[in-house]
């Protein structure tokens, strides 16, 4: 098929699964409703190997809009792609997917900005500033520009929709740093028409003018240190469709444990369980309560969290006896995926001094129903919630 | 009472139960670098009976979010054999590969041993269309172990309503709207006691919950393998993806289940009901507590919360069998 596709423009949505499906979906159709409004032709899909999501894993949204190809051109274009090769705009709703993704339905962790074209822009939400979050990146043999608007990851939740303006302000920087999807005039009557509310107006008018934009060049970034995916073809499948199982292996001591070596799941990490050895009683209830096997048992009768595979749900931090002996940190804070129980051997105060310092003296702790945000706490009562028992 | 709980503790000295949890074996037969959910409940299910059903192991699983996450895209966890079978086989799967190993073994093709075989499904697997497959299997003389992982949905398909869903709860199916606040209008399926009572030379059925009382689930792994035949087990698992909670909070909700007596905690062992948390003499938590956290009933109205509480009330105060069997089960018999 030969179309002139030139004015094609492709936006990603890069998204938690479940955690903010409801969001994402918010944004990638308002974004066609925004673009209709102004006679243009656009439409979205979900990455067809995402479903069935899971918690936390990385998923993506994808909208297309054109002003010269009629509905039939476009989905013909668009709707039968699995996934898209290049995007003119890629909106990143999570800053630590900055770190990676592993998308269910692919091999291997991929950069954030693989798909973002030269000239094209990558949009975080972010507390964070442009900088440290470019210094991530795979480094590309191009320039682009990143942009941010500020504020921590919404998980809006999936039955009970939290909002927190998120989907309109994101909608506001789009208009900003893509005018050919939409005129921030037609943003703003399209969210006036669909929420009737002022405020909403307001904050994406604010997310409008506040965005941050910084130019990424061709030195910055790091080389890619995972490997690029490569699907096996159907002459490499096994007759019967069988897959090898994991070598039985144990033994005590961090990565004793055989594990799945073709799928590790750390990206899917928004925190880290950080342990005090020091503090730790050996109850056993962390590594017994960890659904992805992820605790490695010492010949000291502690446990060693293996951060590869380490999907950060919290369970671990939650069961645990001893005020601030495993607590969730950022994963922006730290950057090694090596044993800190063997950082803590070589150096018990010195682990504990660095770790403090990284710890801080805030702790998040999640409301139950996802949607209804986080409560931030000091650290002096750290396990207050524990009266819901 | 005493001399019954000596005769039932008597009939597994010999499973080798843990008795703390410093005695629970570390090593993992079901391990890292599966595509679960955060927080995944059914995971440290499966982790679980992997670990107590040891090396000499074959495990089937039907379709569900567990067979999904397990063997998609040419990798998986398993240290141990396992074969996916289709939604409904779940039992079929299990007595399949038992009668074959015991033919085997009966040939001398494979050495006199013992093989655990074990099938793992879901609340739609087993409790609803596997159910006949399920039954099928229970009254077989073989050794086997089904265990029902009851994340009260179709959780892979993203979370369609089964007939074990909690009445009102949220799903795909069963979404709330501003005419009917209330969808989901069937009550949960009473799954672990209706195979018992329905199947009584089974010797061992019981129901738990993977981390509450710790080990208690390991236990009774245990003991279903040692019991001999059929068995089988009903797994409550809290669901952060379905039940929208934080991944967090899989322990406390599993833990509330229990004490809020929503799920009752038993086992039946050759027909005797022995309550592992029981209710009856312990204080009962408001139902409240436990369907408060969840956002899938986020949409409940004071008085949908005091309708749940009055039918967990009735079950554990008015039926004949607290969490298993009302009175005269539940019929009343017409006048002659």
């Amino acid at each position: 098929m030969s179309l002139d596709t030139n004015d094609l423009i492709r936006l990603e949505v890069n998204y938690r699964g479940i955690f903010q499906k409801t969001l994402a979906k918010h944004i990638s159709t308002d974004v066609v409703y925004v673009a209709h409004s102004e006679g243009k032709t656009a439409f979205s899909n979900g990455r067809y190997s995402d479903d069935p999501q899971r918690n936390g894993v990385p998923c993506a949204n994808f909208a297309y809009i054109s002003k010269s190809l009629s509905e039939e051109d476009l989905e013909a274009e668009a709707s039968a792609a699995m996934d898209i090769k290049e995007a003119e705009l890629v909106i990143v709703l999570d800053d630590t997917m900055v770190k990676g993704l592993e998308p269910w339905g692919h091999y291997g962790i991929r950069p954030i900005n693989e798909k973002v074209i030269s000239g094209g822009t990558i949009l975080f939400v972010s507390s964070r500033t442009p900088a440290e979050l470019s210094k991530l990146f795979e480094r590309k043999s191009f320039s682009y520009r990143i942009a941010t608007i500020r504020g921590e990851a919404s998980f809006s939740g999936l039955w009970y929709f939290r909002d927190d303006m998120t989907d309109v302000r994101v909608l506001g920087a789009i208009a900003k740093l893509n005018p050919g999807i939409a005129s921030i005039e037609s943003v703003l009557s399209y969210v006036k028409s669909k929420y009737k509310s002022d405020q909403k107006v307001e904050a994406a008018r604010t997310a409008f003018e506040e965005v941050t934009v910084a130019e990424v060049t061709p030195e910055e970034g790091i080389v890619w240190p995972y490997p690029k995916p490569v699907l096996p073809g159907w002459k490499e499948f096994e007759e019967g469709t069988v897959v090898r199982a994991v070598k039985r292996g144990f033994s005590l001591g961090p990565r004793g444990q055989n594990r799945n070596t073709d799928f590790k799941r750390g990206t899917n990490r928004t925190q880290r369980p950080v342990v005090r050895f020091d503090i730790c009683t050996k109850c056993t209830l962390c590594w017994a309560s960890c659904p992805d096997e992820a605790f490695d048992p010492t010949k000291e009768g502690y446990y060693d969290v293996n951060y590869e595979y380490c999907t950060g749900c919290g369970r671990c931090a939650d069961v645990c006896p001893v005020d601030d002996c495993i607590v969730m940190v950022n994963e922006m804070n730290l950057t090694s995926n090596e044993s800190f129980y063997n950082q803590y051997l070589k150096n018990p105060s010195s682990y504990v001094e660095e770790i403090e310092s990284i710890k801080g003296k805030e702790r998040t702790i999640p409301e139950h129903i996802t949607g209804k945000g986080n409560i931030v706490k000091r650290v002096e009562k750290p396990k207050a919630f524990k009266e819901v028992r | 009472m005493t001399e019954q709980r000596a005769r039932n503790d008597d009939e597994f000295k010999d499973a080798g139960l843990y008795k703390g949890v410093h005695s629970v074996d570390l090593e993992e037969f079901y391990t890292s670098g599966h595509r679960t959910c955060q927080g995944c409940e059914s995971a440290l299910v499966m982790r679980g009976f992997a670990k107590v059903a040891g090396s000499r192991t074959v495990v089937t699983g039907a379709t569900g979010c567990m067979y999904v996450a397990n063997t998609s895209y040419m990798t998986t966890p398993w240290i141990v054999p396992w074969m996916h079978t289709q939604l409904a086989a779940g039992g079929a799967s299990a007595v399949g590969m038992a009668a074959g190993i015991k033919a085997l073994q009966r040939k001398g093709k494979i050495p006199k041993e013992k093989i655990n075989v074990i099938n793992f499904s879901g609340d739609l697997g087993a409790g609803d269309e596997g159910l006949g497959g399920i039954s099928g299997a229970l009254q077989t003389p073989y050794d086997l172990l089904i265990v029902i992982y009851d994340n009260e949905s179709a959780a892979n398909t993203d979370i369609q309503a089964s007939g074990l869903t909690t009445w009102g709860a949220q799903t795909t199916f069963t979404p709330s709207g501003s005419k009917e606040r209330i969808m989901q209008k069937r009550w949960k399926k009473n799954i672990a006691a209706m195979m018992a009572i329905g199947h009584p030379n089974v010797k061992y059925v019981a129901t738990a919950c993977a981390t509450f009382p710790a080990t208690d689930y390991l236990n009774k792994v245990k003991k279903a393998l040692a019991a001999g035949g059929p068995t089988l087990l009903h797994t409550i698992d809290p669901c952060p993806k379905g039940w929208d909670y934080h991944p967090r909070y899989s322990n406390i909700l599993g833990e509330l289940a229990v004490k809020t007596g929503i799920f009752a905690d038993y086992e039946i062992i050759n027909g005797r009901v022995k309550y592992t948390y029981d209710l009856r003499k312990r204080e009962r938590l408001p139902v409240k507590k436990y369907l408060e956290k969840q956002g899938r009933f986020s949409h409940f109205a004071e008085e949908d919360y005091d309708y749940v509480q009055s039918m967990v009330d009735e079950m554990w105060e008015e039926w004949e069998l607290p969490g298993i069997l009302p009175i005269k089960g539940g019929l009343s018999v017409e006048r002659e």
